[in-house]
């Protein structure tokens, strides 16, 4: 039986020699069943051309390094197996909405500029002293932020964020998901730290609800749910008789 | 990229409001508008049942009804800053980002304010009031 | 409030002696395209919901139309009969439809209230304002097929 083949294009940009992005073809042996994309990009990598260029640390989910455009849709490719789009090629791009550094390769800057922005931290009033113990919550207290919670910085929903695409400006998905994580926090007092940037006019109210932040996100988290949710608190904040008021 | 280098953030009070109307706009428009539509736009006029508005004297003895002109404004005004905040947004969307600006935030809030206050003249000029 | 600094471009890591004043940019900055709501379904959806506004509001401009017409007295008037406000209302309910499905679907996902410290479920807060939906829809129906006698 002939060896079984597949197709991956990949975007080629070198800064000191391109103007623009160009996509390269890679013709490679599909050994494995279990094989994901981002294997076939390591076997290039290692076989066929050394100078592609992309991050990957874990290839297991977990370390949100390996996201890319894969069919123009936002993956991780460590979690995108080849098996499911064979025998079509695999077109493999940088993530939409972002400057190209190099290859696959984006310059995420203004990612952790946002994610720091929120303070993405328990933030207390005044801090005990180890000794007094430590903060307890219930497990309808945990549930209240879990999910948020799980976020892994892989910005595949800013690469799915028309909003973001149109205006960089805006402060985004995860940022904002990261931010009601604390917010939702029992532990956390800092609300009022967080309020000047997310209810900031690129803040929460320049998402339209287009909703694809949450389809694309691999970890389950709903930025989509957590961007409207913070509309509507930080509206009721200003509008109802002491909503503002310290906790 | 520029990463707001000095500009102060702080909670858009004006942006709150907006959307607030949006909101409130949008979900009274999803629940009073199609039925509308169906019976005034299609079932009246293809004679399958009768309509208040198909006749003068019941439309008008209708619209002299305090609480159907306080309805009726609600039906009216209310979808406007709803309507005025998505088009903006989708100008913007469609690659219109002059429509994000100061300007175009005044005409268009501005247009549903002008056609609340339009609603508003024409319900009070419109019909007599009656409490029959 | 900190405030972060950053340089308009950046350079690749590993090769920042390459970079000097003037020299081409170091990043490539993709714009995004006019049809990028073209290229996916979920997008294109999205912009038919956003679009709705446009047809409810010729609609709703159409009615206030029609009340201010009542002024004109009982020889003025006469009610609204051609084919083609039947064929732009059929359009319009259309739109209307879709804004309802839409809007009451993701506003119940955004709703979080609590009943005895438990979340309600979205499911059944969305099925709550359908249900409210329909009932309304079934009153004003009454009210103006009622007051046509």
């Amino acid at each position: 039986m002939a060896e079984k083949r597949i197709t991956i294009r990949t975007t080629r940009f070198d800064p000191d020699k391109d103007k623009a992005p160009r996509l390269q073809s890679y013709d490679i042996p599909f050994a494995d069943e279990s094989m994901v994309v981002l294997d076939a990009l390591n076997h290039i990598k290692a076989h066929v051309d050394g100078s592609l260029s992309y991050r990957w640390s874990c290839r297991m989910g977990i370390c949100g390094s390996c996201g890319m455009m894969v069919n123009g849709i936002p993956k991780l490719t460590c979690n995108a197996f080849l098996r499911d789009y064979w025998p079509r090629s695999i077109t493999v791009e940088p993530l939409s909405n972002f400057p190209i550094v190099r290859d696959l390769v984006i310059d995420m800057e203004d990612f952790m500029h946002k994610l720091k922005s929120i303070k993405p931290w328990i933030i207390r009033k005044q801090e005990y002293p180890l000794g007094a113990g430590e903060h307890r919550q219930t497990m309808d207290q945990i549930d209240e932020f879990r999910q948020f919670s799980e976020c892994i910085n892989c910005m595949l929903c800013y690469a799915a964020c028309p909003v973001y695409g149109l205006n960089n400006e805006f402060l985004g998905p995860a940022a904002t998901a990261l931010a009601r994580r604390y917010n939702l926090d029992s532990r956390d007092q800092g609300i009022k730290e967080r309020l000047p940037v997310i209810a900031d006019a690129e803040g929460v109210w320049e998402c339209s609800f287009v909703g694809e932040c949450s389809v694309v996100c691999p970890k389950g988290v709903d930025p989509a749910k957590a961007i409207q949710q913070t509309k509507l608190d930080t509206t009721m904040r200003f509008v109802l008789p002491y909503g503002n008021r310290d906790e | 990229m520029r990463h707001d280098v000095a500009r102060k953030r702080r909670p858009a009070f004006t942006h709150l409001i907006w959307w607030f109307l949006f909101a409130q706009g949008g979900i009274i428009a999803a629940i009073l508008i199609p039925v509308h539509v169906l019976v005034q736009g299609i079932l009246g006029p293809l004679h399958i049942v009768p309509v208040v508005d198909r006749h003068y004297d019941t439309w008008i003895r209708f619209l002299g009804n305090p609480i159907v002109k306080l309805y009726l404004l609600v039906l009216i005004a209310a979808p406007f800053f709803h309507f005025a905040h998505r088009l903006r947004y989708l100008l913007v969307d469609l690659g219109v980002p002059a429509a994000r600006t100061l300007p175009a935030q005044a005409v268009f809030y501005g247009g549903a304010v002008v056609i609340t206050g339009v609603t508003f003249w024409v319900l009070l000029t419109t019909a007599p009031l009656s409490f029959g | 409030m900190e405030t972060v600094t950053s340089d308009v471009v950046k350079e690749p890591p590993g090769s920042a002696e390459a970079a000097s004043a003037g020299s081409a940019p170091r990043v490539y900055k993709p714009e995004m395209p006019l049809g990028w709501w073209l290229r996916q379904r979920h997008y294109f959806l999205y912009i038919v919901r956003e679009f709705t506004a446009l047809p409810l509001a010729l609609w709703l401009l159409w009615l206030l139309f029609e009340i201010q017409r009542a002024s004109t007295g009982p020889k003025g008037y006469y009610p609204p009969e051609s084919a083609a406000f039947v064929v732009f209302s059929v359009i319009v309910l259309g739109f209307a439809l879709y804004h309802s499905y839409t809007f009451l679907s993701l506003a119940g996902v955004i709703i979080n209230i609590k009943l005895l410290d438990k979340p309600i479920p979205s499911r059944v807060i969305v099925l709550s304002q359908f249900a409210a939906w329909f009932v309304a829809s079934v009153v004003i129906a009454a009210v103006l097929i009622g007051f046509a006698r």
